[in-house]
This record gives structure tokens, C-alpha cells and sequence, in this order.
């Protein structure tokens, strides 16, 4: 998902011409996306503000592209996967679930002007790639420190079996 | 009392110029009031001003002179004129200027001055009335104005980037990059667009930045291009049911809008003045349906509007004039042999229509019937004329019998089998006739000719036979569908052959045959035919008494049996051109022409032909060579010119191999090869003459040749040659042998008699360098020693005086008295001769220098062959032909040898005055 993240970033930036100044390579990350990933509940509140962000900008774009544009296609096809992650986390871990139909309480004002869309939209996805950037280093080091952990305490049960 | 009168003629004058003056001056108006507004939707400056009340009062008809100014430019960007005849109400005037720049973008400035239609003063300028743009206000950013335009595409668009106070605008552009009129040095930046399009991208992005690197410094804009929707075309609208209506109409083409800028259609009532309640869905053509309730006539008008403009169509029309049936169903049939009633229901209760019945014949032809509905549940059409079983495919549609306006769909398409018949026309028979022993065997072929149709599943045969005469006993066999022949034994009695096809409903008429009672058969010559791109042709000489001819031919003529063939003629046909995909090139082809009068077929000709002729296979083998001293004779008598060949063979070349690279052999002609050899090339034109006789060749001589067939298809290249050598000339053996042999031989006794000679001819003679004579003392006249004879005590002096001796030493004498030595074997091999340069003056010279000298010729057995040095130069001249002609001695001693003899009658004197002794050796070298 780091992966489709970042290519779906790379696609939007060159296809809405704002690959100019890094315009989209912001430092002020929305708040949502800004981590660090505490467990799965966090893990989920960013999943679904991440779902709700990428209908957005689906939304902005349909105004702007013909049916069946690469970009439309690309943000449905992460959307999909953004919905199957957090299907799986209900699935692993289940929480309270708001009403039908409650979405998140609402962040800054949304842009009104096409300009503004197209680049909070930009911005998002770029907070999005890093995002998963990250959480897929950190998923991959406590992997690795797991499997470490796990060969350690093996090792130490066999020496102590020896002794 | 004259100047009085210039005074007041003058006074009078001014006094009309001043009345003048002030009546133009009280019909100058000017503007009282100016007041601009901006309506920045439309970019345009709404302008408001008026003139006094007398003018409004006196209803003057004025003129107005306007001008824009902007605050960047000096000059004015327009000037306009206004007319108008001004009203009692005193009501302010208008005008409206549409700016091609944002007005955002600067301030615009506006001035009027008037002129009433009598005067010809126009009046002092108005102020200029200001409407502010945002360059005078404080932003905090950045602005671009327009911001989201939509273009109409191939218009013109001007931008302006207006920056904060103070801040100099450092880029301002387009992404995707457009050729742009910018200009950019100032607080505002301008950028106009000639000639906008689409370039395949949904919208134009604008950066603009101000000098600075701030976030503060950036703004952004997009603008869209796009066009205004198409006219809707193919609007029109009816109903299927008289309850809903359905109008359709197509897309048009792109607009490059989407989403909520994408066009919008609406549909409106005039009559009514209702909007249609109708939702538009459109994928390839758009449409929209609504319940019609009790209106009958309408009048719709469709709207499709974009941002850039809007189009309308129009239908009028009444619900009754536009029925558009449903497509018929539940299609089913009754059928007979040659009839099909087919039925069919429709959805269009209480509507007459009119149907058509497509029907789909077997060979693709298609045929429709008409018919008017006239039950109530359901339709029917019955269709004849068909042909027993025979499938037919068929489908039906309908439209309003009364107001027709278009068919409905086609039903769904349903194949019908016509039932069994009788097979109708005749089979074509055919039969091949073989004697054998006390009768004859009959194969009798069948097929089903053009004509003749089965009518039926499956048609199998019935063949029949008796005699003709005499009232034998009837025989018959029945086969199965898969056979078409078989073989029947008869005698030699005439028979009548009867073949009949049968279905599951009776029996085809009868193709009936006579075979004729068996007599001696005529020889035909058989006549070869051409054979052409398409076939091969074959005609005949026509015969009033037949009516039909018969051609019959073998598929595979090598096939035993053939798979025989047969094609049927009228009488009026004397040509055919025989097709067959069967037919291969190089294979032959024999056909027989029958005439055939009441059943009964005779053989009139015989043709034999091939499709296209190849050149034969293989080479004639040459079976015999007879070889002569110039001739040889090649015979290849086995070599086939039947059917077995790919072509008929028209003949023989013979090809020889010349020495010279020109073909000189008399009767032939030049070959040149593919590598550019020489052959000769005799060519035989009848194929039977298989031997043929090259003349004119040299004896003793090798030759190469090849023997090729030649078709109608050429020959092929040759690869083999036979080779021969021509016998020796014994002639000329004798002659060699009488010419070199015999002399040969003689010079060969001669050489073993050589010693006997050279004893008789050439005693030798020791070397006077190693005789005791020379071995004293002496003095050296250069390389010679000289015996003093003071020195010399002679034992004994003798004087010679025989008179042999003096005849056969005619040098002896001479002054200087030679020495004779004798060597110690008793040879005499010294001789006294001259020195050789002295030989060459044969003058005496009676007082010339005293040599001794002598010539051992045992070293020099050549010359002690061919010289005798006792011989008289008279002698040796004499003798010299016959040496050179017997011993082939190589020339140049043969002119030493004549050289010497013909100065020896001369080298006597010389001899005399300077006799030497020399060493044979030194002859040598």
C-alpha cells in the first residue's frame, strides 16, 4: 500500500500540473496524518479520514475529467484498498462504531476555488505516501525485531536447557 | 453721410454674428451627471450620465462621444459614439462597455462629451469618472483575475496577476505551457492567450509570484476551455403504447466539460408552457419519457446548455401520428410442402397495424410479403411458393396501418422445414462399357442434375435393367444415398437401363439409358487439345442428329478406376471448356465426345490434352554411341512419348560442346548456357526419330554432349553430358612415323656406331698440357710457352717427304712445319687447324707469325659426329644438310658447323700464317 500510495502522489502531482516549486511537498501535514501510529485504533481513525479524503478528491476531480480518466480510475483503486484495510482492522480490532452516516468532525474549511482543491487534494496524498512510508518501515521493524526477539528467547531456553 | 452708413452696415453685422454666437451657444448641452458601475459576472462598465432638463424638454436628438481610458495607459482604449433622441422623462441615459481585461486587473476611466443634432459644437469633456481595480486595494496576497473562467475554445483570454503594494510581479505563466503575450515588470502582470485550445487537458493551471519566496507571494488559478454544446440533432419523439412518450435525440459532441459544468438538457411544453417532467439519461443517444395523459398534440422544445451558450430543437407533433409499435413475439408456423402460415402476437392492443414478414430463402435471397393484422390476439400471414423440404428463416415487424411513422424492431428471427415431396426432375446417368469374355460389364454412374431435387431427407437409388428386345426378365438394385455407380454384367444383346431416385415420399421419373448391342469398334484418332488458364477446351464437329452431346473424361487418369466424369450438352453446343479443381498441370488428359438421340450414346471423337504442358521429367538415355573420325551417332530409341510424359513431346535436342567459344559445327545453332558456356544445339522435330548422327567433327577430339526431349512446357536445363573422343587419324600416324620415327632410328645406329666413327672420323688426341713435350725450358710469350731450338737437341731429323701425307696435310706445307703427335693408345687425334679469329680471314698470308696448333675433338663428341676434320670444306659443306635433318641438333651448333664450313675454303692462308695449339677444352668454353 506505501507503494500504490506513492505512485497514485507521483500520478496526481504530474497530471494536475503541480509538480512546480513543491507545491504539494508540504511540512504541515494534516493533523490526522501526522502520526506516529499509537496502535489500531489510531491506525483506524486515520483509515477512515483517509477514505472520506480520497472520496473528496474523486469528487473535485469528476468536475474536472472526463469518465473513465486514469486519475479517477487510480484514486478509486486506492480508495478500495483504503476501505479493505480498514475492513480488516474492524475485522481484527473492533471498536465502537460511529452511527451510520456520522462522518469525523470536519477539519479546516474545504477549499472552495479548483485551485485550492486540486492542491489540498495534492497535499493529502503527498501526507498519505509519507504516511505509509512510514508505517511500513516501522510494520517491517517490529517484524524484524519480533522475529529477533523470537530466535533470542529460543536461543536462551536452549542454553538454559543445556546448563 | 457715406460713413455713417459703413457704420451701421458694419454694426448690423456684428449684431447677426452675436445672435448667432448665442443661439448655438444656449443649443450646447453638456454632461450634467456621470456615474459608472462595474458588473464584474460579465465584465462589463454600466455607464450612467444625463444632460439639462431643457434638453430632455426640447427632445433634442443628440450625439455622445465616449471614451475608456485605463490607469497603465497614456491613451484611450476606446472611443465610441451614441446617439439618441432624448425623452420628456428626463430619464438618466445608459451604455454598456464590455472590457476584453478583467477589471480587476486596473481602474478604468470614462468620459462623455454631447452635441445636439442642430449645433455643430460639441461640448466640454466630463471629468473622468473612476471604477477602481484591485491594484489600488491592499491585498495580502497575490490575485489572478479571471479566476476559473471557461473559454469558449478559438477565443482570445487576457489574465492579470495584480500584486501586493509595492511588489513587482517576477512570474506569471500557463501550465501546460500556451504562447502567451505576457508583460510582467510592474505590480500587475497581464498574460493574454490568442486563439485558446483544448491541447487534451481538462483545465490551465496559472502560477504567478511575486518577487519574494514567501508562501504569501504565490497565487494560483486554473481556466477551463471548452465548447458549447452541439445542436440536438434527430430530436423527435413517439410512443409505443399511446401512454408514455419517448423522445430521442443524439449527444453531440465533446464540450471538454465535466462534471457539473457538463451540458444540461431540458425539455419544455410550449403549449402547455410546462417543463416536461422527464428525467434526460444519455449514453449513446440521449432520450427522455413521460406519461402523456389526455394531451394529443405537443410541441416540445429540447434545451442543452453549458456554460458557454445553449442550443434548442423543436418537435411538434400529434401522440397518434407517432406510434412506434413493439416488435411482434411469440412467433410460431404450420407448414406443408410448399406452404408456411406463420403467426405471431403483439403488444399494441387496439392499434391496426401493418406487418411485414421477412423470408430468408436457402440461397440467401430474401423476399418480404405484406399483411394487415386484422385478429385480436394475434396476426398471421401464409406464405407459398416454397420448396419442399426446405429451410426457411423468418422474422416479422409491424407499424400503425393508419399514420404510418416508422416499423417496429424485427421479432426474433424463426427457421421453418418445408415437409417432404416427391423428388422432382430427373437424375443425370451416365455409364462405361467393358467387352469381356461372352458380354459385356456396364459401371453405371448417377448424380443429381442442376435440375433435379431430392424433396426429401435422404434419396436413395433404384437401377433397373432388362433387354430391349425380346422381353427378358426385369432386374433391379436399390443403393443407398452414399452411391452414386455400380457395375452390372450383361451380354451382347441391347439393354434398356432405367435409374431412379426415392425419398420417404415416392419415386423421382426415371433416367433411362440403351445400351446398344455390342458391335466392332471403330478406331478414332485422337486429336490433342490445348488446355488454358481455366480449363481445358474441347470441341466438336456438331451433328444435327443427336439431342445431347456427352463429354466424359477420367478425374484421375492414372487411378484405375479413373473416377470417371461426364458433363451433359444440349444439341446447339459444339464447345466446352472442360473446368475441373481436379485438373493438374502436366498430366494428361483424354476426353470422348459422345452424341447421344433416344437414350442411346455413340462415341464421336477423342481428344487428349493437358491442363498446361511441363517439360519432361527425364532425359532421353543414350543407348548408343557410334563413333567415326568426324561423326558420332547418339541413339535413345527407349525413351517414351506416351501419356507417361508431362507434356506431348514435340521433338529432340541435341546439344554438342564446340572447342572454339563460337558454335562452327554446319547445321547447328548457338546455345549460350546460364553460365554464359557455348553449346551447338541440333534440334530433331519428330518425336519418333530417335537417332541422330553429329557431323563435322575433328578427329582425335574430346566433345561433351547431352541429349534432351523437348514438350509444349519447354525443356529442362541440362545437367548431364555424355563425353566422347573422336578416333585417331592412322594417316597421320604413318606420316609421323615416316617423318620422325625413321630418322630416329638412323640416329640412333648412328650414336651406338659412335665409337666405329669417331675411331674412323676423329682419332684422339691427348692434351698437349700434359705431353713431356712441353715440359722444358722456355720462355713465356704470354700464356703460351716457346721451345727455343736452341735449346732443344733433336736425337734425330727426318724429313717426310711422302706424298699421301703432303696430300692430306695441304697446311704441312707451309713454313712453320707442323708437328704431328701421336698419343700413346695410337689414335691420331691431333689435327692442325686455324686459330678460330683467323679463321675467319681465309686470305694467305705468307708472312704471318708461325703457331703450332692442336684441336683434341675426343671431347666433343657432337663434332666428332658431325665433323670430320679431315674433310675438305668442299666436303663439309656438302655434308651439313643431312646432319640437321636426321640428328635435330639443336640449331645454334648447326651454325657453328656452317659457319666453319663456309669460311674453310677461305681459312687455309690464314691457318698458315698462325697455326696455334689449342686445347679442346678451350673449345668448349
Amino acid at each position: 500500500m506505501a507503494e500504490d500510495a506513492q505512485e497514485l502522489f507521483a500520478f496526481y502531482e504530474k497530471d494536475q500540473h503541480l509538480a512546480i516549486n513543491n507545491l504539494c511537498r508540504t511540512n504541515h501535514l494534516p493533523e490526522w496524518l501526522r502520526g506516529p501510529v499509537t496502535g489500531p485504533g489510531a491506525l483506524r481513525g486515520t483509515m477512515t479520514r483517509m477514505a472520506q479524503a480520497l472520496q473528496d478528491i474523486a469528487r473535485h476531480q469528476r468536475d474536472l475529467n472526463p469518465p473513465g480518466a486514469e486519475i479517477l480510475r487510480r484514486l478509486a483503486s486506492t480508495h478500495l484498498k483504503v476501505r479493505g484495510l480498514l475492513n480488516n482492522l474492524e475485522g481484527l480490532f473492533p471498536a465502537p462504531s460511529l452511527p451510520p452516516g456520522r462522518r469525523h468532525p470536519p477539519g479546516p474549511t474545504a477549499p472552495t476555488k479548483v485551485f485550492q482543491q486540486k492542491l489540498e487534494g495534492c497535499r493529502i496524498l503527498w501526507s498519505y505516501a509519507r504516511f505509509m512510508a512510514k508505517l511500513s518501515a516501522q510494520l517491517e521493524g517490529r517484524s524484524r525485531g519480533g522475529r529477533r526477539e523470537k530466535r533470542r528467547s529460543h536461543r536462551g531456553s536452549w542454553l538454559l536447557a543445556r546448563s | 453721410m457715406m460713413n455713417h452708413l459703413m457704420l451701421l452696415a458694419v454694426l448690423l453685422l456684428l449684431r447677426t454674428c452675436y445672435t448667432t454666437y448665442s443661439q448655438q451657444e444656449s443649443t450646447v448641452f453638456p454632461v450634467t451627471y456621470l456615474n459608472i458601475t462595474k458588473d464584474l459576472a460579465l465584465q462589463r462598465l454600466l455607464v450612467e450620465w444625463d444632460v439639462g432638463k431643457p434638453a430632455h424638454d426640447a427632445g433634442l436628438a443628440m450625439s455622445f462621444e465616449i471614451q475608456v481610458r485605463r490607469t497603465d495607459e497614456n491613451t484611450t482604449v476606446w472611443t465610441g459614439f451614441h446617439n439618441v433622441t432624448l425623452g420628456k422623462s428626463a430619464k438618466p441615459l445608459h451604455w454598456i462597455w464590455d472590457s476584453d481585461l478583467p477589471l480587476e486587473c486596473m481602474s478604468h476611466l470614462v468620459r462623455i462629451r454631447s452635441k445636439a443634432e442642430v449645433s455643430k459644437i460639441w461640448s466640454q469633456w466630463s471629468l473622468w469618472e473612476a471604477v477602481l481595480g484591485m491594484d489600488t486595494s491592499n491585498n495580502s496576497e497575490p490575485q489572478i483575475f479571471p479566476n476559473e473562467k471557461i473559454v469558449e475554445e478559438g477565443s482570445d483570454i487576457t489574465l492579470c496577476c495584480i500584486g501586493r503594494k509595492g511588489r513587482i510581479i517576477k512570474e506569471f505563466f500557463l501550465v501546460p505551457a500556451v504562447h502567451v503575450f505576457s508583460h510582467t515588470n510592474s505590480q500587475v502582470g497581464l498574460l493574454t492567450v490568442k486563439n485558446v485550445s483544448h491541447q487534451g487537458v481538462p483545465h490551465i493551471s496559472v502560477y504567478c509570484q511575486e518577487s519574494c519566496n514567501e508562501e504569501q507571494c504565490y497565487a494560483h488559478s486554473v481556466f477551463f476551455v471548452g465548447k458549447q454544446p452541439d445542436t440536438p440533432n434527430d430530436f423527435s419523439c413517439q410512443t409505443q403504447d399511446m401512454r408514455i412518450v419517448t423522445c430521442t435525440w443524439s449527444k453531440g459532441g465533446e464540450t471538454y466539460l465535466y462534471g457539473h459544468r457538463l451540458p444540461k438538457y431540458t425539455l419544455f411544453e410550449e403549449f402547455s408552457q410546462k417543463m416536461v417532467p422527464c428525467t434526460v439519461s444519455c449514453s449513446e443517444q440521449c432520450s427522455c419519457s413521460w406519461n402523456i395523459g389526455q394531451q394529443r398534440i405537443y410541441n416540445i422544445t429540447v434545451t442543452v446548455e453549458n456554460p458557454l451558450g445553449k442550443k434548442t430543437a423543436m418537435d411538434v407533433f400529434d401522440v397518434t401520428h407517432r406510434i412506434y409499435p413493439a416488435a411482434p413475439f411469440q412467433l410460431w408456423e404450420e407448414c406443408t410442402d410448399t406452404e408456411i402460415t406463420l403467426y405471431w402476437k403483439h403488444r399494441n392492443k387496439g392499434i391496426e397495424l401493418f406487418c411485414q414478414t421477412e423470408v430468408l430463402q436457402p440461397n440467401g435471397k430474401v423476399e418480404l410479403h405484406n399483411s394487415s393484422d386484422t385478429h385480436l390476439h394475434y396476426a398471421s400471414i401464409t406464405l407459398g411458393g416454397l420448396q419442399p423440404y426446405t429451410e426457411y428463416t423468418v422474422r416479422v415487424r409491424c407499424g400503425a396501418a393508419k399514420h404510418f411513422w416508422r416499423w417496429s424492431e424485427w421479432s426474433e428471427a424463426l427457421t421453418i422445414r418445408t415437409k417432404e415431396a416427391t423428388p422432382s426432375g430427373k437424375l443425370d446417368i451416365w455409364r462405361e462399357i467393358t467387352p469381356v469374355l461372352g458380354g459385356r460389364n456396364v459401371t453405371l454412374f448417377w448424380k443429381q442434375a442442376p435440375s433435379f431435387r431430392a424433396n426429401g431427407k435422404s434419396v436413395s437409388y433404384e437401377v433397373t435393367w432388362e433387354k430391349v428386345e425380346g422381353g427378358s426378365k426385369r432386374e433391379s438394385i436399390s443403393f443407398s444415398p452414399v452411391h452414386n455407380s455400380t457395375r452390372i454384367s450383361i451380354d451382347n444383346d441391347s439393354y434398356r437401363i432405367s435409374i431412379m431416385a426415392k425419398n420417404n415420399v415416392n419415386y423421382s421419373l426415371p433416367s433411362v439409358m440403351i445400351i446398344p448391342r455390342a458391335t466392332g469398334t471403330e478406331e478414332l484418332k485422337e486429336e490433342q487439345v490445348n488446355g488454358t488458364d481455366d480449363g481445358i477446351f474441347i470441341s466438336w464437329e456438331p451433328r444435327h442428329t443427336y439431342d445431347s452431346y456427352i463429354i466424359e473424361w477420367c478425374k484421375v487418369p492414372m487411378l484405375q478406376p479413373c473416377d470417371l466424369q461426364w458433363k451433359r450438352f444440349g444439341p446447339n453446343i459444339s464447345s466446352a471448356l472442360i473446368n475441373s479443381a481436379a485438373f493438374v498441370p502436366g498430366v494428361r488428359y483424354n476426353f470422348h465426345v459422345y452424341g447421344s438421340v433416344a437414350n442411346r450414346a455413340s462415341l464421336l471423337e477423342k481428344k487428349t490434352g493437358y491442363l498446361r504442358e511441363l517439360p519432361p521429367l527425364l532425359d532421353p538415355i543414350v543407348e548408343k554411341v557410334e563413333l567415326t573420325l568426324n561423326a558420332v551417332t547418339l541413339s535413345w530409341d527407349s525413351y517414351p512419348t506416351d501419356e507417361s510424359q508431362p507434356g506431348f513431346v514435340r521433338g529432340y535436342h541435341v546439344y554438342v560442346s564446340p572447342i572454339q567459344e563460337d558454335c562452327l559445327l554446319k547445321g547447328s545453332k548457338k546455345h549460350v548456357l546460364p553460365d554464359d558456356s557455348v553449346l551447338c544445339k541440333y534440334t530433331i522435330e519428330d518425336p519418333e526419330e530417335k537417332r541422330y548422327t553429329v557431323k563435322h567433327l575433328l578427329s582425335n577430339t574430346k566433345y561433351k554432349l547431352a541429349v534432351k526431349a523437348y514438350t509444349g512446357g519447354g525443356e529442362t536445363p541440362i545437367v548431364n553430358f555424355i563425353y566422347i573422343d573422336t578416333p585417331f587419324n592412322s594417316n597421320l600416324m604413318y606420316l609421323l612415323v615416316l617423318l620422325v620415327i625413321v630418322p630416329a632410328v638412323i640416329a640412333a645406329i648412328c650414336h651406338w656406331k659412335m665409337k666405329w666413327v669417331k675411331e674412323r672420323c676423329c682419332p684422339v688426341i691427348p692434351s698437349p698440357s700434359k705431353s713431356k713435350v712441353l715440359s722444358f725450358k722456355a720462355f713465356k710469350s704470354g700464356s703460351e710457352k716457346v721451345l727455343k731450338l736452341s735449346d732443344c737437341i733433336p736425337d734425330m731429323l727426318a724429313v717426310d717427304t711422302k706424298a699421301e701425307a703432303q696430300k692430306l696435310h695441304p697446311w704441312s706445307q707451309l713454313p712453320s712445319t707442323p708437328t704431328e703427335n701421336k698419343t700413346d693408345d695410337g689414335h691420331n687425334s691431333s689435327q692442325i687447324c686455324p686459330d678460330e679469329k683467323e679463321e675467319r680471314d681465309f686470305t694467305p698470308t705468307p708472312t704471318a707469325q708461325t703457331h703450332t696448333c692442336f684441336e683434341n675433338f675426343s671431347y666433343s663428341s657432337h663434332l666428332a659426329v658431325t665433323f670430320d676434320s679431315y674433310q675438305r670444306p668442299e666436303m663439309l659443306e656438302a655434308s651439313t644438310p643431312e646432319v640437321s635433318v636426321v640428328l635435330y641438333q639443336p640449331h645454334y651448333y648447326f651454325d657453328i658447323f656452317n659457319e666453319d664450313a663456309a669460311s674453310a675454303p677461305r681459312e687455309t692462308a690464314g691457318r698458315k700464317a698462325s697455326l696455334r695449339y689449342i686445347s679442346q677444352t678451350d673449345v668448349h668454353a
